[in-house]
C-alpha cells in the first residue's frame, strides 16, 4: 500500500502572501506556484519544495516536520494551523488552490515569518515558572499521578503562535494577554507544587487584559493543533476565580447575575442583567446604559423590570440545590 | 561588538542548562540560537530521561554498567561514572524545576523501562518528554533574565593566541554581523541528522558546531558511531519512541511473527538500539518485511493506556498516516537518529582547544561510545551542560579584558559577499540531497569497504559543487538561501569526518557494523578514532586514535 | 413537520421581533412549532453558567432535551449560542453514559429522563436537512434579488466543529450562505462571517465589544453589503442595537441593517415587513425594503 501511495502525484496549487522589508511601499502582495508532488504530502512538504526548487527567496520558519516543535504556524485558508501536519489531500483533494498567510496578529518580519515577540511578551506577563514556597528536604515533591496528568493538556502546548493568531480579541485589543499565556497560567494555578495559586488568580482577575477579557469565541480551542484548548482552560480559570471569591469583576458580577435569574426564574431577565453586571450601585455605569437603554425602548424592546417565572420553575431551583460539581 | 563571560551556543537542553548555571554564579551569559529556544531539537525527545534513584533501591552503578554494555565497552568509563553518579540528582532538580513528571501511586516520580536496561529508571513525561524538560528550562532561563542572541547562526569561532574567544554571528533577521567576545565558548549545537536522508532530525540539525569546532582544529571523535533508530514511521521519517516498546509494544515481521526472538532471546524489543535496528534490516532484507518496513504493535495495551502513556505517538500514526494505533499495528523502519561521535571533551565539557566547551549532542565525552541507550541523550546534556558551565565558571576568573580586534568580522564579511556574488550555479538542495542519500547509502545499518569508499567519491564530487553553490536571495533580511548555504558548507565536513571515522575503523562495533569485519576487536580496536582538520595532511584530514578509559568494568562479549 | 419549539431567553426579552418572525415563517413553511411543551425549558446557560458549574449546565440543557422528547417531537432551536451549547452539553453526555446516568437521576425527581438520543437543531439547520432547500425555494414569493447580504453566522453555531457534527453534515459550515441564495439574494463574502460579535464581553469591556462590531459590519458593508443576516439574537443585539457606539468608535457611521435569519425568510416568502417587526430594529432596514419596492 505504501509503495503505490508514494509513487502518485497530484497537483498542489499556492497561493502566497508576500512581504518584502527592504521594499519601502511596504506593500503586500500574492505569489502563485502550481507543482507537482506526492499525494500524501503536507502543506509543509509543498512550501519546502517551493523554497528549495522554485524559489529561494521564499521565506517560513519550520524545523522538526512533526508538529512538536511549532515553528510551523501559518494561515491556511483563513485559519492557522501548523502546515506540517496539515495534508494536501484533505484540504484540497481536487487541487484547489491553497491560500497561504502568514499568522495574524503578529507583525509580519519577512511572507510567513512573524515576529513573536507579541507571544512570548504575553506568555512572560504570566510568571510562567514554578513558584515553590520549599524546597524538599530530599528528593522530588510529592504529587499525585492524576494532578500532573491533568497538566499534560497545557504541557501539550508547544507555543506554535496559532491560537494567539486567530484570537478575536486580539484583533481588537493588543493589551488582552492571549489564549496562549492564559493556558500557560492556568497550568501553575493548577500545579499542586506552585504556592502563588491565589495571586495568580487574584493578577489574571483584576489585569486589564486578563481572563474576564475573553469572549468565548471558540477559535483558539478550535485552531490548537494540539489539543489544549486554551478557552476552556480560561473557562477553568473563571470558575476558579469564583470559587475563590474573586467577585469584584464585571465578568464575575455577569456570571452570578446570570446564575441567579436562571435559578430565579428559568431565564435571563434582561432587565437585571447590564444592572447587576455592573453593579447597581454603579452609578456611573448606570448612567452609561441608559442611552443604549432608551433606544431598545423607543423601539419597544426595551424588556420589561416585570420577569415572570417559568412553570415548573421549582424543579430548576431544586436542581440548582442538587447538581454539585 | 559584544562582551560576556560565557557565550552559549545553541538553546537546546544542554545549552539552557549551562546557561542557567552560568546565571546562578553570578555571571553575565548569554546564548546564541539559530531558532527560538522552544524550537530547538531537544523537543523531539519523547521517551524518558534515564537515573538512578537510590532510594528505590536502583544504584548508580547498575545505571553505569548498562550503559557501558550499551555502548559496546567504547564508552569512557570515568565519563559514565560522572553521569551516572549525578543522575539522580540532575532528575530531581529537573522534577523541582516544574517538570510534571509521570508519577507512582506513592506520588513520588514514576518509571518505565527502556532499551539496554532490566531496571525500569526511565522517568518521563508521557511521551513528550523532551518537549517538557525544554521548555521548563526555558521558563527557568526567563525567570533568571537570560540574554538569548535569538535567530542569529554562528559563522565563525574566534581564536586570539590558540585561545577560543568568542564568535561572529548575523543576525538572521536583518542580515547583520557581528562580533560576540566571550572568555568561555560553550558549544551545545546538537546533532547532525541533515547530513543524512532520511532522518529523524529537524531541518535545523546541521552539525553547525560540529563543523566550527572541526575547522578551529578541534578533534572528531568516533564519528562513525551514527544511531539508527529501529521505529521511525514510514515514508515520514517521524521518531516513534522506544518507550512504545518500554510498554510492551511488539515488533512483528511480514509473518506476524516478534522476530526479535531470534536476534536478542533476553531482551527482545528493549536490546540495544543498534542491535534491533540490524535485526529490523535482517528481516526486511530477507524480505519479511512489508514495503521495506516492520510492524510495531502496541494493540494489545488498549486505547486507553495507549492515549495516557504514549499519546503523542497516536497523534503523529493518526495525523501522518491515518492509523489508529488501537486498531492497527505501524510501519516503521530503522532511520538515522543521533550521532554518538562528536566534539571530543573531557569529563568537564573541555575541548583541547582552550576556551572551547561542548555539551550535549554535538560533544563526545564519551559517555555513549558506540551506541546511546535510549533515555540517555535527556540526561547528557543536562549533566554535562551544567558540568561544562561549572568548570567554566572557574576556567575564566584567569582571564583578563576582552581585546578590540574585530579581524574576524571583517573576514567573514567578505567571505559572505563573496558567496552572496558566485554567479547562478548548483541548487543547494540538491547537492544537500545528493550528499544526504550518498551517506545513507554508503554509512548505513551495514557498511563495508566499498559502500564507505563510495560515500568518500561522493563526497569529493559533493565537495567540488560545493564551490559553484549559488544564493539567488541577495536580500539582508531573513535570508535563509544564504544560511543554507553556509549550513550545507558545515554538513559536508561532518560527512567529511563521519566517512574517514568509519574507513579508520577496522573491526564492528556497536552501531558501526561492517559486514566485511563483522566481529568486535578489542585488542586492536578498544579505542577512539579522531579525525582532525589539518591543511598539512592529504585531503586535509588527519587520523589518530585515543585509549578508552576503562574504570571497573572489562570489556565483555554484548548479548542481549 | 412538527417541533419543539424553544425560542431561548433573548427572543422573548429583547428581541421579540425574533419570536413573531419565526412564527409566521413557519407557518408559510409548513412548519408546526409545538411551544406549549417547551414553556417550562429553563435557559441554556448560555456558557456563562458553565464557567461556574459546567454539570449543572448540562442537566439544564438534559432537562430541556427531555421536555422535547416527552412532546414527542424533535427539538428546534432559533440562536445559534443555544444551538452550541446544547451541542456541546449532548456531546458531553453521549459520550459518557455514567455522566448521563448521574443527570438523569437528578432529573427523575421531575418524571424526566434524557435517552441521549436527541439532536436539537437550529432552524438554519433544520430548514436544509429536514424541510429541503428545494421546497424553501418553491415558496419563495418575491425573490430577493438585487440584494446583498453578507452572513453572521455567530461563533456557537460554527466552532467547536466536533460538536456540531460538521463531518456528519458538512453542508452545515456554508447553511446560512445556501439559504442566502435559495431566497433569491446574494452573497457578499467577508472573513468576519465566522468570527465574534462581541456580545459575551459587552458588559465587561464595551470598548472591545463595540470594536468588533464596527470591524465586521464595516467590512461586510466594504465588500458591498446591503444588510446583514445572523441566526444569532445574542449577535443580533450588538450588531443592530450597539451599532450606534461602534459607529462612533470608528468615527464614520457604519448604518448596515441587520436582519434575523426568519425575517431574511419571511421577505422572501411574501409576509409583510410591518408583520416581521423590522422597525423594532435600532439601524433602520429603509434602504433594503426600497430597494424591494416594499414599502415599511
Amino acid at each position: 500500500m505504501e509503495a503505490s501511495r508514494e509513487g502518485i502525484l497530484m497537483n498542489v496549487n499556492l497561493k502566497v502572501k508576500r512581504f518584502d522589508p527592504s521594499d519601502a511601499s511596504k506593500n503586500t502582495w500574492w505569489q502563485e506556484y502550481q507543482i507537482d508532488i506526492h499525494q500524501d504530502s503536507t502543506v509543509l512538504d509543498a512550501l519546502i519544495h517551493i523554497r528549495e526548487y522554485e524559489d529561494t527567496s521564499l521565506a517560513l520558519r519550520c524545523a522538526c516536520r512533526a508538529s512538536i516543535c511549532g515553528s510551523c504556524g501559518m494561515k491556511v485558508n483563513g485559519s492557522a494551523k501548523l502546515v506540517c501536519k496539515t495534508r494536501v489531500i484533505e484540504i484540497a483533494p481536487d487541487s484547489e488552490q491553497i491560500i497561504v498567510e502568514p499568522m495574524g496578529n503578529h507583525p509580519v518580519i519577512k511572507d510567513l515569518v512573524v515576529s513573536l515577540d507579541t507571544f512570548f511578551n504575553q506568555i512572560k506577563r504570566v510568571k510562567p515558572y514554578l513558584q515553590p514556597d520549599h524546597i524538599p528536604q530530599t528528593g522530588e515533591y510529592i504529587a499525585s499521578n492524576e494532578s500532573m496528568e491533568n497538566l499534560l493538556t497545557a504541557m501539550n502546548c508547544i507555543m506554535c503562535g496559532c491560537c494567539v493568531s486567530d484570537c478575536t480579541v486580539l484583533e481588537v485589543d493588543d493589551n488582552f494577554i492571549g489564549p496562549a499565556a492564559l493556558a500557560k497560567a492556568w497550568r501553575f494555578v493548577d500545579d499542586p507544587r506552585d504556592s502563588q495559586r491565589i495571586d495568580r488568580l487574584k493578577e489574571l482577575n483584576d489585569e486589564d487584559g486578563g481572563f474576564w477579557d475573553c469572549t468565548r469565541c471558540m477559535q483558539c480551542v478550535e485552531v490548537c493543533p494540539k489539543g489544549v484548548a486554551p478557552m476552556e482552560r480560561i473557562m477553568e480559570l473563571r470558575e476558579m476565580a469564583l470559587d475563590n471569591g474573586l467577585n469584584n469583576t464585571y465578568g464575575a458580577k455577569h456570571a452570578s447575575a446570570v446564575s441567579n435569574h436562571i435559578e430565579h426564574s428559568g431565564r435571563i431577565d434582561e432587565f437585571r442583567l447590564p444592572l447587576e453586571s455592573k453593579g447597581i450601585f454603579n452609578i456611573k455605569e448606570i448612567i452609561k446604559l441608559m442611552l443604549p437603554g432608551l433606544r431598545f425602548a423607543f423601539k419597544k424592546r426595551a424588556p420589561s423590570p416585570l420577569h415572570f417565572k417559568n412553570p415548573n420553575q421549582k424543579f430548576v431551583k431544586q436542581l440548582f440545590k442538587k447538581v454539585e460539581k | 561588538m559584544y562582551e560576556h563571560d560565557i557565550l552559549i551556543i545553541g538553546a537546546g537542553l544542554a545549552g539552557l542548562r549551562a546557561a542557567v548555571e552560568g546565571v546562578r554564579n553570578g555571571l553575565n551569559v548569554a546564548v546564541v540560537s539559530k531558532v527560538h529556544p522552544v524550537r530547538s531539537h531537544s523537543n523531539a525527545a519523547q521517551g524518558g530521561i534515564n537515573a538512578p534513584l537510590t532510594d528505590r533501591g536502583d544504584d548508580w552503578e547498575g545505571h553505569a554498567y548498562d550503559t557501558i554494555k550499551g555502548s559496546d565497552f567504547l564508552a569512557d568509563q570515568d565519563a559514565v561514572e560522572a553521569m551516572s553518579r549525578e543522575a539522580g540528582e540532575a532528575v530531581i532538580e529537573l522534577e523541582r524545576m516544574g517538570v510534571i513528571f509521570t508519577r507512582g501511586e506513592d506520588g513520588k516520580l514514576g518509571s518505565r523501562r527502556f532499551g539496554g536496561q532490566k531496571v525500569a529508571r526511565t522517568f518521563f513525561v508521557g511521551t513528550i518528554t523532551g518537549s517538557a524538560l525544554l521548555h521548563v528550562l526555558y521558563e527557568q532561563s526567563l525567570k533568571l533574565g537570560l540574554n538569548v542572541y535569538e535567530e542569529w547562526f554562528v559563522t565563525k569561532l574566534i581564536l586570539e593566541d590558540g585561545v577560543c574567544r568568542g564568535v561572529v554571528a548575523y543576525d538572521i533577521k536583518n542580515g547583520e554581523l557581528h562580533t560576540i567576545k566571550a572568555k568561555a565558548v560553550i558549544m551545545a549545537s546538537g546533532g547532525n541528522g541533515r547530513v543524512f536522508e532520511p532522518s529523524t532530525q529537524a531541518l535545523i540539525c546541521t552539525g553547525d558546531g560540529i563543523a566550527l569546532a572541526y575547522k578551529a582544529g578541534v578533534p572528531l571523535m568516533d564519528m562513525e558511531m551514527v544511531q539508527y533508530h529501529p521505529t521511525t514511521l514510514a515514508r515520514t521519517g517521524i521518531l516513534m519512541s522506544e518507550a512504545a516498546r518500554g510498554e510492551g509494544a511488539y515488533l512483528l515481521n511480514s509473518n506476524g511473527e516478534r522476530f526479535m526472538e531470534k536476534y536478542a532471546p533476553d531482551y527482545m524489543e528493549l536490546a540495544s538500539r543498534d542491535v534491533v535496528s540490524r535485526s529490523e534490516q535482517t528481516e526486511i532484507d530477507e524480505g519479511r518485511g512489508i514495503d521495506g518496513n516492520v510492524l510495531l504493535d502496541v494493540r494489545h495495551l488498549g486505547r486507553d493506556y495507549i492515549e495516557k502513556r504514549l499519546g503523542y505517538l497516536q497523534e503523529v500514526a493518526s495525523e501522518f498516516l491515518g492509523i489508529d494505533m488501537a486498531e492497527e499495528p505501524v510501519p516503521v523502519r530503522p532511520g538515522m537518529h543521533y550521532i554518538m561521535g562528536g566534539i571530543k571533551t573531557d569529563v568537564n565539557g573541555l575541548t583541547q582547544l582552550p576556551g572551547l566547551y561542548a555539551a550535549g549532542e554535538c560533544a563526545n565525552v564519551s559517555v555513549h561510545g558506540a551506541n546511546r541507550l535510549g533515555a540517555n541523550s535527556l540526561l547528557d546534556t543536562v549533566v554535562f551542560g551544567r558540568r561544562a558551565a561549572e568548570h567554566a565558571v572557574d576556567y575564566i576568573k584567569s582571564l583578563g579584558k576582552h581585546s578590540k580586534s574585530e579581524n574576524d568580522l571583517k573576514l567573514e564579511q567578505e567571505r559572505l559577499q563573496s558567496i552572496l556574488d558566485r554567479p547562478k550555479g548548483e541548487n543547494i538542495a540538491k547537492v544537500r540531497e545528493d550528499m544526504a542519500v550518498g551517506m545513507t547509502k554508503g554509512i548505513g545499518v551495514w557498511r563495508d569497504q566499498k559502500s564507505m569508499e563510495g560515500a568518500l567519491e561522493n563526497l569529493t564530487t559533493i565537495k567540488n559543487r560545493l564551490l559553484n553553490v549559488s544564493v539567488e536571495d541577495k536580500g539582508k533580511f531573513f535570508n535563509t538561501n544564504l544560511m543554507f548555504a553556509l549550513e550545507l558548507e558545515f554538513m559536508v565536513d561532518n560527512a567529511e569526518a563521519i566517512i574517514h571515522g568509519a574507513l579508520t575503523r577496522k573491526e564492528s562495533r556497536g552501531a558501526h557494523f561492517r559486514t566485511d569485519m563483522p566481529d568486535r576487536d578489542d585488542k586492536n580496536w578498544l579505542k577512539h578514532t579522531l579525525v582532525f582538520h589539518d591543511v598539512n595532511h592529504e585531503n586535509n584530514v588527519r587520523i589518530e586514535t585515543s585509549p578508552v578509559t576503562i574504570t571497573k568494568w572489562k570489556p565483555v562479549e554484548r548479548v542481549y | 413537520m412538527k417541533y419543539a419549539f424553544f425560542p431561548g431567553c433573548v427572543s422573548r426579552g429583547a428581541c421579540p421581533e425574533l419570536f413573531v418572525s419565526t412564527v409566521e415563517v413557519c407557518s408559510v413553511l409548513g412548519i408546526e412549532l409545538d411551544y406549549e411543551s417547551m414553556k417550562g425549558a429553563s435557559c441554556t446557560g448560555s456558557g456563562i453558567l458553565q464557567e461556574k458549574n459546567q454539570k449543572l449546565g448540562d442537566t439544564l440543557n438534559a432537562r430541556n432535551f427531555a421536555l422535547a422528547e416527552k412532546s414527542g417531537n424533535p427539538l428546534l432551536t432559533i440562536c445559534s449560542t443555544c444551538q452550541g451549547v446544547m451541542s456541546q452539553a449532548n456531546k458531553r453526555m453521549k459520550e459518557n453514559p455514567e455522566y448521563l446516568k448521574e443527570i438523569n437521576q437528578s432529573l427523575a425527581e421531575e418524571g424526566l429522563e434524557y435517552s441521549g438520543n436527541s439532536e436539537p437543531k437550529h432552524l438554519l439547520w433544520a430548514i436544509i436537512e429536514d424541510i429541503g432547500i428545494d421546497k424553501l425555494k418553491s415558496l419563495v414569493k418575491h425573490p430577493l434579488k438585487g440584494l446583498k447580504f453578507a452572513p453572521f453566522y455567530g461563533c456557537y453555531i460554527v466552532r467547536p466543529s466536533t460538536a456540531l457534527d460538521f463531518s456528519g453534515h458538512p453542508e452545515r459550515e456554508t447553511s446560512l450562505e445556501t439559504i442566502i441564495e435559495a431566497v433569491g439574494a446574494e452573497v457578499t463574502d467577508f472573513t468576519g462571517k465566522n468570527l465574534c460579535c462581541g456580545f459575551p464581553i459587552l458588559m465587561i469591556n464595551e470598548s472591545n465589544s463595540v470594536n468588533m462590531v464596527a470591524k465586521h459590519t464595516d467590512e461586510a458593508k466594504n465588500n458591498g453589503a446591503d444588510a446583514m443576516v445572523t441566526p444569532c439574537p445574542l449577535c443580533h443585539l450588538n450588531l443592530d442595537g450597539y451599532q450606534p457606539q461602534a459607529s462612533k468608535a470608528a468615527g464614520h457611521t457604519i448604518g448596515l441593517p441587520i436582519l434575523h435569519l426568519p425575517q431574511m425568510l419571511g421577505l422572501s416568502l411574501g409576509i409583510d415587513p410591518k408583520t416581521l417587526k423590522l422597525n423594532r430594529h435600532i439601524i433602520s432596514s429603509e434602504k433594503i425594503l426600497s430597494l424591494l419596492f416594499v414599502r415599511p
